[in-house]
């Protein structure tokens, strides 16, 4: 992974990219999430399955640095998600439902505006590369507002990966597209799938299934169920109903 | 790296209004109809003086047309969760604070440049160009009081439930010594008038004012932008 | 232990009601009548000038419960910071009210632009914009962020905005408060024991419905339990 290594130097190289120990998070009196611990190493595919309001997309925003823990340790690329959020948002990027794109901006500025938030050195050939790859090149100087919700989220995937992350976080990435979108998403994922670390939040089983080495199902911000290794797609919708009593939702 | 951040959001920031102008527009329509208005409401009868009002006038109007301007800076951030993507950004809050304040500062002063100019033309009755520099230096200040306060108060009211009605009500009550300042130095310079004070300690009070509230942005804006 | 007892809310009331009468009874039969245009009425002075310490002193308190809340999350500060705002208000009303009536019996008019009172007007309007904003706001903990940061800048505004009251032009109001004179020494104590008075009966107050508040959470954790 020549690409994804230069983003930062780690630490230490034979740490796991994410590591999370006894994770809690409380909105007040609320608590969304009781202790939650895992790994992904480096190159891993982790998908997070669960019902609604179950913590899965808070655990996803605790290791963007969005949302602060409550306790706990989080680490991203070696780095504390707390202490040194710096570095760990140099060291990831995200896809989620929403695009992230100003839509009264081209495709290449916004592209520009990110690379210049993550200081690219080589901003300008980067954008040329990446809208080629996710075919947009034609369509740079048009702004996003006329774009489809799929090419919204090709240019997503451009965002999310320009700063070469060592880390990706996907937050339904497949919600409110269309068929012929989801191929095309499927399609990129499988792409950059070598060159990034990657935790995915899905209800989706068996979108998480296909490119997951490892699964883990959250449920009343516990983890319930944990497997390091890929699973079978045909037992697995046994498993998660073993897990999960539907309409149990925190 | 935070330099050329800055100028990414502010660009971006820039970029953004000129095409779609909604917020100019609109800022700039409120403010031309605030002139009607205050000249049927303050004259009283026929040909009346309005020089002495014209400083009032022309704050309480500027104080409305920024409240327009900064819920817009933050609603668009909001609109398509926008906010995320720029929180994610390996980037000093504080940072983005100063970008968000300077963008409001600019399209404040593009309205003040149509306004004042309007404003004067229709009320001023004495001739005071020989005070513009100092006027200038007040609607300076002012405007990056206004601007200072005006955008930590905005971030956190667009992290609310009431959103763009929650700005007003914090932000009014805190921007009133702003608006007493500004008021009483532009009222002075447009009348020539003495009885109201030296104009030095005016432009010393906001000036102390923008820079208490840039301290206190910078202290607590990480804070107020989210966790 | 002794000292803890003295300290709960009812005998703080006892004290400070005590002092409150004492002050009352020396400004009337003990402090000599004002001789300059004042007069009689300024004897509300001596209710009036504690009162609106009490009001600043309870925001102080506030500011000081933001930061603190800032630096710990420790929600116990979010209620401190509530309850010294709720009751500043309640003061600086007062304050609001008393400074009516004097004027009212000094100068004639229910109300003038008087630096002081134009200050707690504004601050009356700054702190109920306080709980608009706690309103506004559901998730507890960003609430109590918000409070907190808002607690911080109004306090930080209330002197501002007190300077910014004598930007008037010179002539226009009369300048009523002329404390810089000085008051004879008979006065300061009936001064003096009614401002230790208010300050305990702010004291109280705020030890009571800080009870209250906590009360109000044991109330929703039993709520809790028993599923209602």
């Amino acid at each position: 992974m020549p690409e994804a290594a230069d983003t930062a130097a780690a630490p230490s190289g034979a740490a796991p990219d994410i590591e999370v120990r006894e994770l809690t998070k409380a909105f007040g009196r609320r608590e969304v999430l009781r202790g939650i611990s895992f790994d992904v190493e480096r190159g891993g595919f982790l998908s997070i399955f669960g019902p609604n309001g179950a913590g899965k997309t808070t655990t996803l925003r605790i290791l963007a640095t969005l949302t602060a823990p409550t306790s706990g340790t989080v680490k991203v690329a070696g780095y504390d998600a707390r202490e040194e959020a710096m570095p760990v948002r140099a060291a990831i990027g995200m896809i989620s439902h929403s695009p992230l794109l100003y839509p009264d901006l081209t495709a290449y500025e916004n592209l520009r505006f990110y690379a210049d938030m993550y200081g690219l050195g080589d901003r300008d050939e980067r954008i040329a590369e990446l809208l080629d790859r996710v075919e947009l090149s034609h369509r740079r100087y048009d702004v996003v507002r006329t774009f489809s919700k799929g090419m919204r989220q090709r240019l997503a995937i451009a965002r999310a990966i320009l700063h070469r992350p060592r880390v990706l976080l996907l937050d339904e990435p497949h919600s409110g597209l269309d068929p012929r979108a989801v191929d095309i998403l499927d399609g990129l994922l499988a792409e950059i799938r070598s060159e990034h670390t990657f935790v995915m939040v899905t209800h989706s089983i068996q979108k998480g299934l296909e490119l997951a080495t490892q699964v883990l199902i959250i449920d009343g911000g516990k983890a319930v169920f944990a497997s390091a290794g890929g699973v079978d797609p045909s037992a697995f919708t046994a498993v998660y109903r073993e897990h999960v009593q539907e309409g149990s939702v925190a | 790296m935070g330099g050329r951040q800055f100028v990414a959001i502010l660009r971006k920031d820039l970029i953004r209004e000129l095409r779609t102008k909604e917020m100019l527009i609109s800022m700039f329509l409120f403010v031309m109809l605030a002139m009607v208005i205050f000249h049927y409401a303050f004259t009283v009868k026929e040909s009346v003086d309005l020089t002495y009002f014209t400083g009032g006038m022309l704050w309480v109007t500027f104080i409305f047309a920024a409240l327009l301007g900064l819920n817009r800076s933050f609603a668009q951030e909001k609109d398509e969760n926008c906010l995320d993507g720029l929180l994610l950004c390996p980037v000093d809050r504080v940072t983005i604070f100063f970008a968000k304040m300077t963008g409001n500062l600019i399209f404040l002063a593009i309205i003040q440049a149509v306004a004042i100019p309007v404003f004067t033309v229709f009320f001023v009755k004495h001739g005071y160009y020989g005070r513009l520099p100092s006027f200038l230096l007040v609607v300076l200040l002012a405007d990056l009081g206004i601007c200072a306060l005006g955008t930590l108060l905005a971030t956190i009211s667009m992290n609310t439930r009431a959103r763009d009605l929650l700005l007003p009500i914090v932000f009014l009550p805190l921007i009133v010594p702003v608006l007493i300042a500004a008021t009483s130095a532009t009222t002075a310079i447009f009348s020539g008038g003495s009885e109201f004070g030296p104009l030095g300690a005016k432009l010393v009070f906001l000036a102390m004012f923008d820079i208490i509230f840039m301290v206190a942005a910078y202290g607590t804006y990480d804070f107020a932008i989210g966790e | 232990m002794i000292l803890k007892r003295l300290l709960t809310a009812p005998a703080l009331y006892a004290v400070a009601g005590a002092l409150l009468a004492a002050g009352l009874l020396l400004a009337f039969l003990y402090a000599p009548t004002d001789t300059s245009s004042m007069g009689f009425s300024q004897k509300i002075f001596y209710y009036h000038a504690p009162i609106a310490e009490c009001a600043l002193l309870a925001f102080g308190i506030a500011f000081v419960a933001a930061i603190l809340y800032l630096r710990s999350n420790d929600p116990k500060y979010d209620v401190l910071g509530m309850v010294a705002i709720r009751l500043g208000l309640l003061f600086s009303l007062l304050v609001m009210a008393t400074g009516m009536i004097w004027g009212r019996a000094a100068w004639g008019v229910w109300w003038a632009w008087e630096p002081r009172l134009t200050t707690f007007l504004i601050v009356c309007l700054l702190y109920t914009a306080y709980f608009v904003l706690r309103q506004t706001v559901e998730e507890e903990s960003r609430r109590a962020t918000f409070a907190a940061l808002f607690a911080i800048i109004a306090f930080v505004d209330v002197p501002i905005t007190f300077f910014a009251t004598r930007f008037m032009p010179a002539g226009l109001h009369p300048v009523v408060f002329g404390r810089g004179g000085g008051m004879p020494g008979s006065d300061l104590l009936a001064f003096f024991v009614s401002m230790i008075g208010m300050t305990l009966l702010l004291i109280a107050m705020l030890r009571q419905e800080l009870a209250v508040e906590h009360l109000k959470e044991d109330l929703y954790h039993l709520k809790n339990r028993i599923g209602a």
